[in-house]
């Protein structure tokens, strides 16, 4: 444990480091220290308004946060502007799906690759750039869409669609994937696929990825470090097991009644 | 958007449906052949189509691909017109450089125009776009030493080498040329990286930007390229008018504009193109009974936003594949 937590902290490939994030009066995220390893699934969770999506939005650089540093593999990112993170290795996903809905998927992912689509001006010409088209095939069959290759995105069923985002997310090569919610209104069974990707792009892509979901089943069984938010500060940090027994956590989901109880009984 | 069977060449899928590679062939057949057998006022009917089909081209970049209102495509058109009749003048060189050159002054202000108006969107657009048009075509009417103001300015000959183009006959195969030319070229940009970060940003800026996509940048590009184009059709005009006029070039050739895009079927350069022809026609028809014109105009534009929000050829296509599976 105290091995693991050096390593992490010898070189988080994802440092933030004192995340202060004011709107108005009100602090939404403060000071907030989160390290996250290279190579592995962290996951950010906590109950309703703690302060998950307003850190993610900081870390994909959509809100720029009113104090502290977030470094990336080595860099610090806190005032880079949104767009130049797909070209160092950062892609992500949207809670509420975004889309380019009357688009196919296939162009959809397409224009995932962008920053890898026009090296040459032959490429940045073509409707198939050479090199980038096989791998936006391969994503698209990866994630089970081949049958909706040709499919306008808005026509697809919610599943298919965050399938769809995904996809998109991946085709920019990324070192650093972040899912805000991938799981939030899918099916069990969509849930197991999900959960299969996932580890699978952690173990044979070697890619880290940082995610934000509700959905406890698939939080617990993929991710190797869970950081716990509530009312904007960090409240819990570990293995699923550690932060399944850390009173705080079930005080926060369950309410203090439960802490005790569970301390107790 | 593009439910209509050509809308989906510009989806990157390979080939058309037999009936529509059918119609183009039949349409390139007429095209070819429509000289020989009309008058000269249905060939200046033709070659005043095919400038339309170019000025929709451009509005269909803007609006189309990108998403964004432009109110002020007479005044990109009319810059083009204007800046390649005085380049005509005063160099003696073939005309393709004057209709260059007009289309580079067109672009050149619709990128400084986009990088000022797209700080707005929506109904401030369209409002911004609109009051340019507005103002450009009081200096098209009052600039007298160069537009020569409200007597209209005389357009010289296009020239091509030692030929001279002295009516509608003559210019109607490098109209027809330079209209091709420019699909091409709309074809080709809508299919480019380019086209597609367009079509990204039209979609989702949020994504687009999580995807790399410079937004305000694209959103620039495509208005200036649109202005571009527009200022093309412009030079094109040249090649067969002798006159100009800046009561030509006022909002109402805007709408006209406006209505063959969405009329066509927004988001598909088919359907603008096929927009540009029908609409073109009917005004030319109702150019019988010009105080109707705007009403009829007015009406036919409300209808196909009630009833046929995806355009004209989308419309049609969807009623055939009905037709087809029996319904």
């Amino acid at each position: 444990m105290a091995a693991e937590d050096m390593a992490a902290a010898a070189a988080p490939f994802l440092n933030v480091e004192g995340l202060t994030i004011r709107f108005g009066g009100l602090t939404a995220v403060g000071g907030l220290d989160m390290a996250v390893a290279k190579g592995s699934i962290h996951a950010l969770i906590g109950p309703n308004g703690a302060g998950k999506s307003t850190t993610f939005n900081c870390i994909s650089r959509f809100y720029t946060p009113s104090e502290g540093r977030i470094t990336y593999d080595g860099r610090d990112i806190t005032r880079l502007p949104a767009r130049e993170m797909a070209g160092l290795g950062i892609a992500r996903s949207f809670q509420n799906l975004e889309l380019f809905a009357e688009l196919t998927v296939f162009e959809n992912v397409l224009i995932g690759a962008h920053v890898h689509a026009g090296r040459t001006w032959r490429d940045a010409l073509s409707a198939r750039p050479r090199g980038v088209v096989e791998e936006v095939e391969h994503l698209i069959e990866r994630t089970g869409l081949t049958a909706y290759a040709q499919t306008k995105a808005r026509n697809l069923d919610f599943g298919h669609q965050k399938m769809v985002e995904i996809a998109r997310a991946l085709a920019i090569r990324p070192k650093l994937l972040l899912l805000d919610e991938p799981a939030a209104g899918l099916r069990n069974r969509e849930i197991a696929a999900l959960d299969t990707l996932l580890c699978e792009l952690r173990e044979r892509d070697g890619l880290t990825i940082l995610l934000v979901e509700h959905v406890m089943q698939l939080v617990m069984s993929i991710s190797d470090r869970i950081t716990v938010l509530s009312f904007g500060t960090k409240i819990a940090e570990g293995t699923a097991a550690e932060v399944r027994a850390h009173p705080a956590v079930i005080e926060a989901y369950l309410g203090r009644e439960a802490a005790q109880e569970a301390a107790h009984g | 958007m593009s439910s209509s069977p050509l809308a989906s060449a510009p989806e990157g899928r390979p080939g058309l449906p037999g009936a529509a590679l059918g119609g183009l062939a039949l349409a390139a057949l007429l095209a070819v052949a429509l000289p020989f057998f009309t008058t000269g006022y249905v060939v200046y009917i033709a070659n005043l189509l095919l400038v339309f089909v170019v000025l929709c081209l451009g509005l269909h970049i803007v609006i189309g691909e990108t998403g964004q209102f432009s109110m002020a495509h007479a005044a990109f058109y009319g810059i083009g017109i204007y800046a390649s009749a005085l380049a005509n003048r005063a160099v003696d060189l073939p005309y393709p450089f004057a209709m260059l050159f007009g289309a580079l002054v067109a672009g050149a202000v619709g990128l400084f125009i986009g990088a000022l108006a797209l700080r707005m969107r929506d109904i401030y657009l369209a409002l911004a776009t609109f009051a340019f048009g507005e103002a450009m075509q009081w200096v098209f009417a009052n600039w007298d030493s160069v537009t020569n103001g409200p007597n209209g300015l005389r357009i010289a000959p296009a020239r091509f080498g030692p030929l001279e183009i002295l009516s509608d006959k003559q210019a109607y195969p490098f109209v027809l040329f330079f209209c091709l030319l420019a699909i091409g070229f709309t074809v080709v940009v809508s299919r480019s990286r380019l086209g597609r970060a367009f079509r990204a940003v039209r979609e989702s800026e949020v994504a687009a930007m999580a995807m790399g996509i410079d937004v305000r940048r694209t959103r620039v590009i495509g208005f200036g390229l649109s202005a571009a184009v527009a200022g093309f059709a412009g030079g094109m005009f040249g090649l067969f008018q002798t006159f100009i006029h800046p009561d030509s070039l006022g909002f109402q050739t805007t709408i006209l504009v406006l209505t063959m895009v969405v009329v066509g079927g927004l988001g598909s350069i088919w359907g603008a193109i096929g927009g540009a022809i029908v609409f073109g026609l009917i005004s030319e028809v109702l150019r019988q009974a010009p105080q109707y014109q705007e009403i009829i105009y007015g009406a036919i534009l409300m209808l196909f936003m009630m009833y046929a929000p995806h355009g004209l050829f989308a419309f049609v296509g969807e009623r055939i594949r009905e037709a087809r599976h029996g319904r």
